[in-house]
């Protein structure tokens, strides 16, 4: 097996880009999941955390979290929205490690994600704090 | 809930739901978000982890606090609204959440009225899945 990213990757290594365009295939599937009689009426836009969840996902893979066996919390997550985004809008994710410590055998990792729409603006940011154990063949959350 | 952001004061609490998290919920999630991760979708997997079955993803309980904040603030949380939150307990599908918010603070940044909110959202048990704070600017 492969010695996953996250046990090699170094502050600052750059993730991406990842295409996290969302189509309104996915923006129905969201409804279905999340979607209730309270929900809002987002229009032509989407909840914008599908875009955090969608580059979260390519995380996860580049990182070699579930491939490589790992045990993996999603401890912790920081978004910010800096305009509404619409359902087909293309939207790339760029990402940064901007933290990877061990501690009693568990990486404490963090990852900083920029979201830019086509022309190149920033519209959205998030950060995603993970605890990864070696010791534990799982992944969760 | 007040009719609009100006009418916000501090102590005011939102309109948290409660949703039955489905494992029907979770597929979609999976679908959605792109995290086919087995311990959400293949039970047989799930038994042989920790946890014994299948758990919902982390960022379905974060996505039902932000469709509350989204119908409570709908002009202003998806311009300028920011979270930070914790994930503390997974959620196992057949379990009922309910999200839950009150606003702490409302400050004045920088000329633009912003409310904090502490936001989560609760086990049956009354644990939180996830908990931590919002920011909403109100106008």
């Amino acid at each position: 097996m492969a010695v996953p990213l996250i046990s090699t990757a170094m502050v600052g290594h750059v993730f991406g880009p990842y295409d996290v365009t969302i189509s309104a295939d996915r923006a129905n599937a969201y409804a279905s999941a999340v979607g209730g009689d309270e929900s809002p009426d987002y229009g032509e836009s989407l909840a914008p955390i599908m875009v955090v969840a969608a580059a979260l996902a390519e995380l996860i893979e580049e990182l070699g979290l579930f491939s490589g066996g790992l045990q993996t919390v999603h401890a912790g997550q920081e978004i910010s929205w800096l305009r509404p985004i619409k359902i087909g809008e293309k939207v790339d994710a760029r990402g940064k490690l901007t933290a990877n410590s061990i501690r009693r055998g568990n990486h404490f990792a963090t990852v900083s994600v920029c979201y830019k729409d086509s022309t190149g603006t920033e519209i959205a940011t998030s950060s995603t704090t993970i605890i990864v154990s070696e010791e534990v063949s799982v992944a969760q959350q | 809930m007040p009719n609009s952001n100006s009418q916000r004061t501090v102590g005011d609490t939102l309109a948290g739901f409660v949703r039955k998290i489905t494992q029907d919920r979770v597929d979609a999630y999976a679908i959605a978000s792109g995290d086919h991760n087995p311990i959400h979708l293949d039970e047989a997997y799930a038994s042989t982890t920790q946890f014994g079955t299948r758990i919902a993803h982390g960022m379905l309980s974060l996505a039902l606090v932000t469709e509350m904040l989204a119908a409570e603030f709908p002009f202003t949380w998806h311009d300028g609204g920011k979270l930070k939150v914790r994930f503390s307990a997974p959620v196992f599908p057949g379990e009922t959440v309910e999200t839950y918010g009150k606003i702490t603070s409302i400050d004045d940044e920088n000329g633009r009225l912003v409310a904090t909110c502490t936001i989560g959202c609760k086990k049956p048990d009354g644990t939180d899945a996830v908990a931590g704070r919002a920011t909403v600017p109100l106008e």
